[in-house]
């Protein structure tokens, strides 16, 4: 480990530490760094895993705790648990995407979605992602035992402008200097092409846990040419779960309104079934305090239609692409939902051919993201490796009549720049309105707005005869700056469009004044913070488990767990997390036997009423 | 002003060899990209970034048939994209009796969702857009070829034309591509 580290601390190449790539994932994020011209992957949760539940928790003592520890937590503090954040990057509180299943508490009367949590203020979906982001980075830092300031981060191709401005923002946030925001199926194509050397052209079906790209892309001479792109952001391995989810909760007759916690709970259920039934052609499983049976078959039946939603996306990239199916070299699957056997059928059937999963599907997007990671960061490169990408979405502005006019249309390779001359349809307008959207549609209401800006300060002239050149600029991380200049005069003004649905740039800049406040509260505090949610669930466990079983106990034997309890609650008020850790390993050991007394009970009182006959 | 041409070095004409440029295309990329400079200076990455939007734009421009004769259009001064454009305005009646007619068809199959109905006509209408863009091509190749003088202004009105036309059939394909899909979903 440290020799790792004293090798990157003296590369005059690398003067900023470890450059990693990192890939943001609505369920598991993963840190990649190419080492010894070999990407892999960085050990961030317990146990040494290489995925990291994108999951947060928020302490009532304003604490938070990342990863698997988080998701233990989970169904027992279902509103200060954020699982799925991904969802909600850049989205407004009356999205559909928002309002679907889950069991959070949001924060009302924000533009922004912001969940009310424990300990404090709201925080907002890109403070989520901060917090995961920055606990990667943490422990990148401690594997690599070296700076981690430099990152590529990987979104989904379909993410459209705010949903990539807020990605970036949360990289801000936890400290990282954003290299580049980079497509996950470019990503994977990267992992995939380099690995093996390929040519030709490749399809990449890229299923997570909440969106789902699409990306043709052609390979020649070292260069990755995307040729086009589609997807939908809102579609992915966590509809699946719902799916589940939405019929448990029918049988247990809670699917009116049900509380968090059951929501939470049955989710969870529906998430091991689904994995389960990879394998399985039935599982069965407890939610809600009943017992659930799900055939394949049924839901192979229940996934059908969102399995169907992403067929329409790849024919239309595909014709986007100038490409038929029979054309294809190979296609790459990527993402955890593609283990799902009705979805692996039907992307063989829709490309006629078997893809390919040879890199483990869960990785490769992190390991494309190191790869280039190291490309941007390392200055004396042998390979000549390019990567050109395209910009998802059309972008355009309004015009009279609420009529969207598009400046650059999707599939453009990125950089790219457009503009368009508008006249003034009044005598005497001195101001011009620029609305700029996003998205595929005729009508501005079925498209994304982004921004609004008024144009001010244009010489008052007869109707016509003012110019106002409006410029739209997209830069490699496929984010749009746009420019209008009035042509008589020179009058200009100049925005980097900053979503209407996002966070502006003084709310950022507090939250980077906060976070920076919250760096300098070292990690020992940290470290106190996290050990305290542990303490505290297994107090609960305790006192639960007294309540109930209370009996089973001598009254010594009370006196051991009560004063190992008391030694806890009274570290718990202190900073030193190693002793709170002691008392609360020491609270273990002292009910384990009490534990194995009430396990053994439960046992007796099954067999109970059985003669030895029934055994 | 340096045209799409000067980008890869090439004399302005209507026919370009796509696979060439392609070629010459990753080639330049792999030299202008922002990603080969990621860490220079901000006056460095500026003139990457600006260097590869005008490689992609030309890029773009030269790779498509139809791109290119509008641009060379432009070139001879006439911008069919601008918004206030006067050759919009000054096309023959001929095409306006033909606008209104595949307008009215269109509409009366879409209003009986008939996608049987609307590919035909899309069919048709790919037919005339080639046509057309024939058309245009001829005059391009003329104007750029030869000097033709006099003749100039004819060539000019004629390829203005032809892609008036070439670029009402776009959009008109356009549309049954969207009446497709919403169909389809």
């Amino acid at each position: 480990m440290s020799k790792n580290g004293y090798l990157q601390i003296h590369d005059p190449l690398k003067p900023k530490g470890q450059a990693v790539g990192i890939d943001l994932g609505t369920t598991n994020s993963l840190v990649a760094a190419v080492v010894k011209d070999q990407p892999a992957c960085v050990p961030v949760d317990e146990g040494d895993a290489l995925l990291l539940p994108s999951v947060v928790h928020y302490a009532k003592d304003g604490g938070v705790v990342v990863g698997a520890r988080a998701r233990k937590l989970a169904s027992e503090h279902p509103t200060d648990t954020i699982a799925s954040v991904k969802r909600f990057m850049g989205r407004s509180p009356d999205d559909a995407e928002t309002r679907k299943l889950g069991h959070y508490k949001f924060a009302p009367g924000a533009k922004v979605v912001r969940f009310d949590v424990a300990g404090g203020t709201p925080v907002t979906p890109i403070e989520v992602s901060g917090e995961v982001l920055r606990a990667l980075k943490r422990r990148a830092e401690a594997h690599f035992s070296t700076k981690v300031e430099q990152a590529v981060i990987t979104v989904p191709a379909y993410f459209d402008d705010a949903q990539r401005q807020a990605t970036k923002d949360a990289g801000r946030l936890a400290g990282l200097e954003v290299l580049r925001l980079l497509n996950e199926p470019t990503a994977a194509a990267l992992a995939y092409g380099l690995d093996k050397g390929s040519q030709g052209t490749f399809a990449v079906y890229d299923l997570g846990g909440g969106t789902f790209d699409i990306s043709i892309l052609k390979l020649v001479d070292g260069v990755f040419e995307v040729k086009s792109t589609g997807g939908d952001s809102a579609l992915g391995g966590d509809d699946f779960d719902r799916a589940i989810a939405q019929r448990v909760l029918e049988t247990l007759g809670a699917s009116e309104a049900p509380a968090p916690a059951l929501v939470a709970e049955v989710l969870a259920a529906s998430r091991k079934a689904k994995e389960a039934l990879t394998d399985a052609s039935s599982v069965e499983f407890t939610a809600g305090g009943q017992t659930h049976s799900v055939k394949r078959e049924d839901f192979d039946a229940w996934v059908q239609p969102y399995v169907q939603k992403t067929g329409t996306v790849c024919r239309r990239a595909m014709k986007d692409a100038g490409v038929t199916a029979g054309e294809m070299d190979g296609v790459i699957l990527v993402g955890g939902a593609t283990r799902v056997p009705a979805v692996r059928r039907y992307v063989a059937e829709l490309f006629g051919r078997e893809p390919l999963g040879d890199i483990n599907p869960d990785q490769v997007v992190a390991l494309g993201a190191a790869v280039l990671a190291n490309l941007l960061t390392t200055a004396d490169r042998q390979d000549d490796v390019l990567l050109l990408d395209v910009i998802p979405l059309s972008l355009g502005l309004e015009t009279m009549g609420g009529i969207v006019e598009k400046l650059i249309q999707r599939n453009s390779t990125i950089p790219t720049t457009a503009g368009q001359v508008f006249t003034t349809f009044k005598d005497g307008q001195t101001g011009l309105d620029i609305h700029v959207l996003q998205g595929e549609r005729e009508l501005v209401e079925d498209n994304r707005s982004l921004a609004r800006f008024t144009l001010s300060g244009i010489p008052p002239l007869a109707a016509g005869m003012a110019r106002v050149e409006v410029r739209f600029q997209v830069d490699a991380d496929g984010i749009l700056s746009v420019s209008a200049q009035e042509q008589s005069t020179g009058v200009s003004q100049s925005i980097t469009v900053k979503p209407s649905h996002g966070l502006t740039d003084e709310e950022i800049e507090q939250m980077l004044l906060d976070s920076i406040d919250y760096a300098e509260d070292d990690i020992q505090a940290r470290q106190v913070r996290e050990q305290r949610v542990d303490a505290e669930r297994v107090l609960a466990e305790a006192d639960r488990q007294l309540g109930e079983h209370g009996s089973l106990l001598q009254e010594e034997e009370r006196a051991v767990i009560d004063s190992a309890i008391a030694r806890v609650r009274e570290l718990m008020k202190g900073e030193d997390h190693l002793k709170l850790k002691e008392a609360v390993h020491a609270l273990d050991e002292a009910s384990r036997p009490f534990i194995e007394r009430v396990m053994n009970q439960a046992i007796t009182q099954v067999v109970a009423g059985h003669s030895v006959e029934d055994y | 002003m340096r045209t799409h041409f000067d980008v890869f070095g090439l004399k302005r004409a209507y026919d370009v060899d796509v696979p060439a440029l392609e070629k010459q295309y990753r080639e330049l990329s792999l030299q202008l990209h922002p990603d080969r400079v990621a860490q220079a200076s901000a006056r460095e990455r500026l003139q990457a970034l600006e260097g590869t939007t005008a490689l992609n734009e030309a890029f773009k421009t030269l790779k498509d048939p139809v791109r290119r004769a509008f641009y060379l259009l432009k070139l001879h001064g006439i911008d069919l994209d601008r918004e206030d454009a006067g050759a919009q305005k000054d096309m023959p009646l001929a095409f306006l009796e033909e606008v209104m007619d595949l307008r009215e068809s269109l509409d009366t199959a879409m209003a009986k969702k008939d996608l049987g109905r609307a590919r035909a006509m899309a069919d048709d209408v790919e037919a005339r857009k080639k046509a057309a863009l024939a058309e245009a091509a001829e005059s391009l190749r003329t104007l750029e070829a030869d000097a033709p003088g006099a003749g100039g202004q004819e060539l000019v009105r004629k390829a203005s034309h032809a892609l008036g036309r070439v670029r009402y059939f776009t959009r008109f394909l356009e549309q049954v591509d969207a009446f497709e899909e919403e169909i389809q979903a």
